[in-house]
């Protein structure tokens, strides 16, 4: 119980941090990235040609653009820990509204891919891992290292040239329900799929060659016996251990991906907004990826509490 | 059979001698190529576009007729001389702030430390993207935005190993002795450090060189027509029916360097 | 149920490493195999069992039960794992899935071995640990189990299948004298309740506790074999009378062999010193004073803070109150250390020559006066040119005692710098020394397990511990 709590507690004081480290840089950005802000602002409200100096002030004075630079710092830091996004520069709708639906098409396409991943992975791994040196492991072991050399956004191009050749079809969007999400959650989950098909390996290996596992043998189990009962929660530690690592390249991976296949999450979103410029769209998006890492890494702790009984001491 | 199985394991000798030969493939490309192919990477000839293998352009031209060997063997040069930089860049301070964390201890430890943590808690590649966003197309932005996100894992590795000597009996029984710091930096903590360093570097040039591509795929690499293998790819997508030797040789050059770091660091 | 090992050989490409060993074993009796490390003492175990390594060449019969197979059939030997035979793990605390429960892992062995439903086996699980006086253990997680503890679990899992006879592969090994005595009594209660047990080890206090059959071997023969009583009182062979010598109860005295050399003066003092350790008080209280020369003895069981006390008194750690003197004006580097393993207080990077010469030139010594001192010590001089893994046990630790000579010490911290080797080289390692410190006037605080080897060695003796029962 007091190791949820501090695992918790570590897991809100990565949020924290993360809202300040992201929220940072896009004030950064909203100073530095060149023109007037308010004056685009501006533009962006009521149109290029209809737009005067007299608004851009009124814009100005609105959001507070003529205070010193430390005291919009401290508003802006203020306002995104409190939860306030701000507006979206293009559309005018709150960011969070914007960023609302897009959140559900990520999470679809980072579950769907951790899923095939998970699916894939761990199943190839552990035959290989049971039969170490084997043809199995070795064939095995030589396809996840080629596939985790193979960048996913090569995967992608891969998948797309393939699927218009063979079904005349470019696989963009979300137009075609479930079969649009293949392809992206495939580009996503394969690389993932071979890191872990390698830990799953490794893990099954050593519990096989572990003195518990000898023991077991020794006590009169059979080997199918001893596999069953001393394998999966042993081997299934390291895993879910790096899984927690790996989960920072899946969310690389989801900007990546979304943008590829045009699908329309929070990467997708995030890339739209740095082409747009639209500061506060930015940092909405870059926030909630980080924040699903973050929710992520807490989901991992828990598995590793579950299956692990030295880290509940 | 105990052999088969000790040999998957440790790798094989000659695994080091392949990933050296696909990384030193490139390399050479990048060093010799601009000057044995002779063409200008980015000399425009609507009137030879999507060719097929030629004299002059011996892997055939792309959508604006420039020699697609001659972009490639440039965007060599420029992935791997931006991610040496980068990891240059980047091992210096984060070997430095190591070892200091390391035997200083204390304050020192935790500041550098939570400096690491927090740029650990965002994704490497939003964080590029967000500094990317600044200037638009810029090489320095992306130099930047890859090292910081890089020195952490050298800081990280070099902390942590340096801790586990400096904790070994072989330290004390050395300070006990009347040895002084440097000695115990060269002899007991930086012998234990060199392997992880080879290990970080390939790592860290793969994972540069493809978060280059990554970010030139996605259109916020550098500006074109900076020759570059990730938006060489996205430019050449389109024509895929008409110039497939075009599109599949960019991701040939990225697969070829990263399987053979991957090999070199054994991951 | 008998055990009969009939002429067994086992051999590698060159080399024999066992030789025509025959044994039996028979119901309510024990079998001991006494040897040093490399006299092939594991390998008839592992015969048994049906474990030597693939590359290796076994020969002879081995039998349990009126079930006779060919030793080089080893397949055959795993019909006997738990139902016939139990192998006690050597470390427990490894050999228990750190994923399971103390009480599963003992009813795995009546469900699956004999075949019990999940219930019935529970119980019976239970009862098991409850006559090891375990009932406590029975939901606990390997790490939360103390050593004695996870010994005992590992004794009634691998029990659990119901196999009559036992065997044991150094059940003590790295084990303080408390925790030797309890894994000898459970093997002892094994052999009382009708099983019969095989027993591997290179303990002779061990082998003399549990009595029965002797069998030594040396260089994978059989040298001396008979009961007991005679084997380890008249020793016959030369190697057997040399083995039970070097057993530290057989060691001369102190008191007797103590050289005219009257302890010095004081050259470390520590007054009202006490340790806590994760907020537990280890000891306090504690005054000591080291003089030159003098060889003071620390017992006590494992984790009461024997270590942590020398450590305390080189300054390596705060002690929790109290404090520590050294002798005005000396250099800190005379206060030294000898550790357990030697290994790891080498770089691994460069050759014990190299280790050795930075240490001359740093304390402005000629490398001349360390040679002189390796040869009195017995060193052989070629194996300076070699890493510290490459070198036996024995020999490292009696060149890190050079290589800390060097800087001139007036105290000495050995902690059990002897508890790995084998118990010849123990004494010979330990007889010199005592032989060099005492004639250098360097103070010496030994820390050790083994209660009779400081009664034998040192002077004083302090026991730590008391407080933590």
């Amino acid at each position: 119980m007091g190791r949820l709590v501090a695992i918790l507690g570590q897991r809100l004081v990565q949020a924290v941090t993360v809202a300040f480290v992201v929220s940072l840089l896009c004030f950064a950005l909203a100073q530095l990235l060149p023109g007037d802000q308010a004056l685009q602002i501006a533009q962006r409200r009521y149109g290029d040609d209809r737009v005067t100096t007299a608004a851009a002030e009124a814009v100005r004075a609105e959001l507070g653009l003529e205070r010193p630079l430390a005291l919009q710092l401290i508003d802006w830091m203020g306002r995104t820990v409190s939860g306030d996004l701000g507006r979206s520069l293009v559309s005018g709708a709150p960011v969070w509204e914007e960023i609302r639906d897009q959140l559900g098409a990520t999470l679809a396409l980072a579950g769907a891919a951790l899923g095939l991943a998970l699916l894939l992975g761990p199943v190839f791994g552990a035959l290989a891992g049971l039969r170490p040196g084997g043809l199995a492991d070795r064939a095995g072991m030589a396809a996840a290292a080629a596939f985790r050399a193979v960048p996913n956004f090569v995967v992608g191009l891969l998948l797309m040239v393939g699927c218009t050749v063979l079904f005349g079809w470019l696989p963009v969007g979300d137009s075609r329900g479930w079969l649009s999400l293949l392809l992206p959650a495939l580009t996503l989950g394969l690389g993932l799929a071979a890191t872990s098909a390698r830990i799953a390996r490794d893990g099954v290996v050593a519990a096989l060659r572990s003195p518990f596992f000898a023991f077991a043998r020794m006590k009169g189990l059979s080997r199918a016996e001893a596999i069953l009962r001393h394998v999966p929660r042993n081997a299934a530690v390291p895993l879910i251990a790096y899984l927690a690592v790996s989960f920072a390249f899946l969310i690389e991976g989801v900007v990546v991906v979304e943008e590829i296949f045009a699908w329309p999450g929070i990467g997708h979103a995030l890339t739209h907004a740095i082409e747009g410029r639209d500061v506060p769209m930015i940092q909405g998006t870059a926030l909630m990826l980080s924040l699903l890492l973050v929710l992520l890494n807490a989901l991992t702790d828990l598995a590793l509490l579950l299956v692990d009984p030295r880290r509940r001491a | 059979m105990r052999r088969a199985a000790s040999l998957a394991e440790n790798g094989t000798w000659w695994a080091p001698w392949i990933g050296g030969s696909l990384v030193g493939i490139v390399v050479l490309a990048a060093l010799l190529g601009p000057l044995v192919v002779g063409a200008d990477p980015n000399r425009q000839d609507l009137a030879h576009v999507l060719m097929g293998p030629s004299r002059e352009a011996l892997l055939g031209t792309d959508q604006l007729g420039r020699s697609v060997l001659a972009r490639l063997v440039y965007a060599a040069r420029l992935s791997l001389s931006l991610g040496a930089m980068a990891v240059a860049a980047a091992a210096i301070p984060g070997i430095a702030l190591g070892l200091a964390a390391a035997f200083a201890g204390g304050w020192t430890d935790r500041l550098v430390s939570s400096l690491a943590d927090a740029i650990l808690a965002v994704p490497g590649l939003i964080l590029v993207l967000l500094i990317a966003a600044l200037a638009p197309g810029a090489f320095w932005p992306l130099f930047l935005g890859l090292s910081l996100i890089q020195w952490v894992e050298w800081f990280r590795m070099t902390r942590a190993a340096s801790r586990s000597a400096l904790a070994s009996p072989a330290v004390e029984a050395a300070r006990l002795l009347g040895f002084g710091p440097w000695h115990i930096l060269y002899r007991h903590v930086l012998p234990d450090l060199l392997p992880l360093f080879g290990i970080l570097g390939a790592f860290g040039l793969g994972s540069a060189v493809l978060s280059l591509s990554a970010l030139g795929f996605i259109g916020f690499g550098l500006r074109p027509p900076t020759p570059e293998w990730g938006s060489m790819m996205v430019e050449m997508l389109p024509y895929w029916n008409e110039a497939p030797l075009a599109l599949l040789m960019p991701p040939l050059c990225l697969l070829t360097l990263i399987l053979g770091l991957q090999i070199l660091a054994r991951r | 149920m008998t055990l009969t090992i009939e002429n067994l050989r086992i051999a590698a490409a060159g080399a024999v490493l066992v030789r025509d060993v025959s044994l039996t074993l028979e119901p309510y009796r024990t079998v001991t195999i006494l040897g040093e490390t490399g006299s092939g003492k594991t390998l008839v175990a592992e015969a048994a069992m049906g474990t030597v390594a693939p590359e290796l060449a076994v020969s002879g019969r081995i039998a349990d039960g009126g079930e006779i197979s060919d030793a080089a059939d080893q397949g055959a030997r795993r019909g006997a794992w738990g139902r016939r035979i139990a192998m006690l793990p050597q470390e427990p605390w490894v050999s228990l899935d750190p994923t399971m429960r103390s009480l599963a892992q003992v009813a795995e062995g009546h469900r699956f071995v004999r075949g019990l439903g999940p219930g019935p086996a529970r119980r019976q699980a239970r009862a098991d640990l409850a006559s090891l006086n375990l009932a406590a253990g029975d939901d606990r997680y390997p790490h939360q189990l103390s050593g004695g503890m996870a010994q005992r679990v590992a004794f009634a899992s691998a029990r659990a299948g119901g196999a009559p006879i036992t065997l044991a592969d150094e059940p003590t090994k790295g084990l303080d004298a408390t925790m030797r005595d309890a894994v000898v009594a459970l093997l002892r209660k094994a052999v009382e309740e009708g099983g019969s047990l095989l027993c591997i080890t290179h303990d002779i206090a061990v082998a003399k506790a549990l009595g029965g059959e002797i069998i030594v071997m040396l260089k994978g023969e059989i040298v001396e074999r008979g009961d007991a009583d005679t084997v380890l009182v008249a020793p016959s062979h030369p190697y057997t009378r040399r083995l039970v010598a070097a057993a530290p109860e057989n060691w001369p005295t102190a008191t007797a062999t103590a050289t005219a050399s009257v302890p010095g003066d004081v050259v470390l003092e520590g007054t009202e010193l006490a340790v806590s350790r994760n907020g537990r008080r280890l000891f306090s209280d504690l005054d000591l004073a080291v003089r030159a020369g003098e060889w003071i003895g620390v017992t006590g069981p494992s984790g009461c803070g024997k270590t942590t006390l020398g450590n305390v008194l080189l300054g390596l750690m705060p002690p929790a109150s109290g404090r520590v003197r050294r002798r005005a004006g000396v250099a800190s580097t005379r206060f030294q250390k000898l550790y357990q393993d030697p290994v790891a207080t080498f770089s691994r990077h460069v050759s014990l020559r190299t280790a050795l010469a930075e240490t001359t030139a740093r304390h402005r010594v000629s490398f001349d006066d360390v040679m002189t001192l390796l040869e009195r010590l017995r060193v052989p001089v070629a194996l300076l040119d070699r890493r510290p893994d490459q070198v036996s046990g024995g020999e490292l630790q009696r060149v890190s005692l050079a290589r800390v000579l060097v800087a001139k010490p007036i105290f000495l911290f050995a902690d059990e710098p002897t508890s790995r080797l084998d118990p010849i080289t123990q004494q010979e390692t330990m007889d010199v020394m005592r032989e060099v410190t005492r004639e250098r006037g360097c103070g010496t605080l030994l820390v050790t397990h083994d209660r009779t080897m400081a009664e034998r060695i040192t002077e004083r003796r302090i026991t730590l511990g008391s407080d933590l029962a």
